[in-house]
């Protein structure tokens, strides 16, 4: 068990370096997706490599004559990445182009200046109501499905594509067993161990992922852990298509509270829902994609309640707070943010949020704000 | 001798205030008459218009606010709704009125509207529908979602028609029919697409004489002529406006006055983005005083600038080509799309330099403006720059920022010129 954590550890603390070498072991094409609902299983089943593209760890530098300074951390660490190079290891690139108003930034950009050898660009709808709404997602499938048919030159099958969801569904499996594992015993792992976990797969074939994680579940099964006890329980909720600064999980942990659950893109929202088996699997994906839940601001859904969720996701591992972490220059998640706030209010649910900048981010303030809602939260564990 | 410009005012457009007055004043009172109240965003308010609905604009409000002043105050009242002030401040204005509404803040009773019947939530910009729905969770409103993508790719643009048209006639019609209870007006439809198309046809004669040298008018004179052929668009008031217009620009031209005394503009300029709805007169104040005139741009420039192409009789489909035909509104704001129309305009327009107005709280402009600067100055050797700044919100606005850039562009033309005059 300690062998594949650090295995992931390694793959996670330079992806750059990893998927280069993956490329080169498997004589595999590598493409990148941007977060977070390209359906990477019609990449998988045309014989490529999906990686989920991520936001690197360090200083804007090119991008700034690409990208304004308000626009999200993974839009401009994208950008300065492409720009600069560094992510060359990548055949092609796909973007969906409706999720949010910044990847719109993409595609001229890229274009212009490092445009690979395969581009795609997607326009999966929000979830609205209507006749109109799925059969436009299923043609843009279709579409895509095409597409990666015409760039490899073969054709991916039903068949295929079955195996493939096949492999993806065992996979979130997989992930929901160790959140099974980690709402039993939460000290089983640290939360950066857990985006670890997750992140990683989304950076190698799943079916080596797969692989990995029964190797871990397996340790973890056995592996004697606590449960959390005279600990806070809290819940990480947003981070929409980025990962956390693992500074910000690292003080929240050493705040005294402990995170039994999440709500993060890098964490259960990235493998919640499977993929149902059906005759018609692009009509299996539009289905999976139209799910509502777990609910997703860019997606336009208005008649559930994100916090509703929250506080369901609560109650099942009697968590006492929510954390929302925003990322600084998300629009989508910040115009939804007073609403949910409110929500929790009204359900005398405590909540602080944290707003994540790329670059320039005061830990020590967050450490204060954190320690302060342990304090409001003291009588509550 | 340093030369003092000043700006020659127009007089037509004094008419527009009373005019957009109007408007909005029939929207405040539109439910003591008994009629239908609508809320749009993204070009999708022809529909309830269509309907007889009394129906706002998003954009046309926000620059209603802006030219009323009243813009501060409901951004603040947003602030006490929790709004974070990085988001769109279009939809805090929105948050802002309602908490006004809610809570009686005393806010300029001119920005204050009638909650409406039905929210249509044209998610042209990917954030525009973000306040219908919270608007819904808030106050259990009604909303009407249609998806409008922007078009990337040429090749995408017939399959999105597609798409989009297929929405309005399963989704758009049914429910206005439904919430009104009548069937939709196909006939009130055609009237405004006829009266548009002459009001828009009357706008495109006035904006050749921004192409004249030196221009009669100037970009801020259309910004504040606009309302007839967007949010006011099917009202015949507009006719006689433009007709009006179009006469005061003649004399000009026939009299050889032009739009900045004493001898004309020293610089033409081309602006990106949103209209500074709150801000015209600073910054009319800090391109004045160089010789500078702005004299187009993408989105003043996306509305109806093909008037032959709208045909009243076959009104849905004139509606659809509007936004995603040829020339359609859609394929300017994005990539290569945005590259063309631009390119379009600093032909036509005879443009020296580029000011790209990048908002800090709605990027829908933004949008890869600065590879946009790079390209042109390439082909067209044209400098440019950004400036960073809000369409309305005040506390995005820093005028040292502003002022040093349009000083750096204004040197780079200068210099330019003369490098151009000695080879």
């Amino acid at each position: 068990m300690e062998k594949v954590l650090s295995k992931i550890v390694e793959i996670t603390s330079d992806p750059y370096t990893f998927v280069s070498k993956l490329k080169e072991q498997k004589q595999k094409k590598i493409i990148g997706c941007f977060p977070m609902y390209i359906p990477e299983e019609i990449i998988h089943a045309s014989g490529m490599i999906p990686v989920v593209i991520w936001r690197s760890n360090e200083s804007i530098t090119w991008g700034h004559a690409h990208v304004p300074p308000y626009d999200c951390g993974i839009t401009r660490s994208f950008v300065d990445d492409a720009v600069r190079g560094k992510l060359k290891f990548m055949d092609g690139m796909v973007f969906h182009v409706r999720q949010c108003l910044q990847i719109g930034e993409f595609p001229l950009i890229i274009e212009r200046n490092v445009k690979p050898e395969y581009y795609e660009l997607l326009y999966l709808p929000p979830i609205y109501e209507g006749e109109a709404i799925k059969s436009f997602l299923l043609a843009d499938l279709k579409f895509f499905k095409t597409s990666l048919e015409n760039y490899t030159g073969t054709t991916i099958t039903d068949d295929k594509l079955q195996q493939s969801i096949d492999i993806y569904n065992k996979n979130r499996t997989l992930l929901e067993r160790i959140y099974e594992l980690r709402r039993e015993k939460p000290e089983l792992l640290n939360a950066k161990e857990v985006m670890q976990i997750v992140w990683s797969g989304m950076l190698m074939p799943k079916e080596d992922h797969n692989e990995l994680l029964t190797e871990l579940i397996k340790g973890l099964e056995v592996k004697n852990s606590g449960t959390g006890e005279g600990k806070i329980r809290v819940i990480p909720v947003g981070c929409l298509c980025q990962t956390p600064q693992f500074d910000i999980l690292d003080i929240i942990e050493a705040s005294g509270m402990i995170i039994p659950d999440d709500d993060l893109f890098i964490g259960s929202r990235y493998f919640a829902n499977k993929v149902s088996l059906k005759d018609n699997p692009l009509e299996a994906l539009a289905d999976r994609y139209l799910t509502k839940t777990p609910l997703c601001p860019t997606k336009g859904v208005w008649d559930i309640n994100w916090a509703d969720e929250i506080i369901t996701k609560m109650n099942a591992v009697n968590a006492k707070g929510v954390i929302s972490i925003i990322v600084k220059y998300c629009p989508p998640h910040a115009c939804y943010y007073p609403d949910f706030v409110k929500k929790l209010k009204e359900n005398d649910v405590p909540e602080v949020m944290i707003q994540m900048e790329h670059e320039v981010i005061s830990l020590e303030g967050i450490k204060t704000r954190l320690q302060s809602f342990v304090e409001t939260l003291g009588g509550k564990k | 001798m340093n030369t003092t410009y000043k700006v020659n005012r127009l007089k037509v457009t004094n008419e527009i205030r009373p005019m957009v007055d109007r408007h909005w004043s029939e929207l405040r009172t539109a439910k003591e008459r008994g009629e239908k109240v609508g809320w749009a965003s993204g070009p999708s308010f022809i529909f309830p218009y269509a309907m007889g609905m009394k129906c706002h604009f998003m954009a046309g409000y926000a620059s209603y606010c802006g030219g009323i002043g009243a813009a501060e105050e409901l951004l603040k009242a947003a602030e006490l709704s929790g709004d974070l002030p990085e988001t769109c401040s279009y939809h805090r204005l929105h948050t802002g009125m309602v908490e006004a509404i809610n809570m009686g803040l005393p806010i300029n009773k001119q920005a204050l509207l009638p909650l409406p019947d039905l929210m249509i939530a044209g998610r042209y910009c990917t954030e525009q529908s973000h306040y219908s729905e919270s608007f819904n969770r808030r106050l259990g409103i009604r909303v009407l979602p249609l998806e409008l993508p922007f078009v990337f790719r040429e090749e995408d643009r017939p399959r999105i028609k597609k798409f989009v048209s297929h929405q309005i006639k399963d989704t758009v019609i049914p429910t206005l029919e439904e919430v009104c209870g009548k069937p939709f007006d196909y006939d009130r439809l055609s009237e405004i697409l006829s009266v548009l198309k002459k009001t828009a046809s009357l706008r495109n004669q006035c904006w050749e004489f921004l192409k004249t040298k030196p221009a009669c008018w100037t970009l801020w004179d259309y910004a504040i002529s606009m309302a007839p052929v967007i949010y006011m668009m099917g009202d015949p008031a507009g006719i006689p406006f433009y007709e009006r217009l179009l006469k005061e620009l003649q004399e000009r031209k026939d009299n050889g006055i032009p739009a900045l005394a004493p001898h004309g503009e020293k610089y033409r300029i081309y602006w990106d983005g949103w209209i500074p709805w709150a801000f015209l007169g600073k910054f009319m104040r800090k391109f004045t005083p160089s010789g500078a005139v702005c004299l187009c741009g993408r989105y003043p420039w996306e509305m109806f600038p093909h008037p032959e192409l709208l045909d009243p009789e076959n009104p849905l489909e004139s509606v659809t080509e509007w936004m995603y035909g040829e020339h359609g509104l859609a394929i300017n704001i994005p990539g290569r799309g945005s590259l063309r129309f631009i390119q379009e305009l600093v032909d036509k327009y005879s443009i020296d330099g580029l000011v790209m107005f990048s908002s800090k709280t709605c990027r829908m402009w933004n949008l890869s403006q600065l590879d946009v600067i790079d390209a042109l100055e390439k082909e067209y050797g044209i400098p440019g720059v950004v400036i960073e700044a809000d369409m309305i919100d005040p506390a995005m606005i820093s005028d040292s920022q502003i002022n040093t850039r349009l000083q750096a562009l204004f040197e780079t033309i200068e210099g330019r010129k003369k490098i151009n005059l000695n080879n």
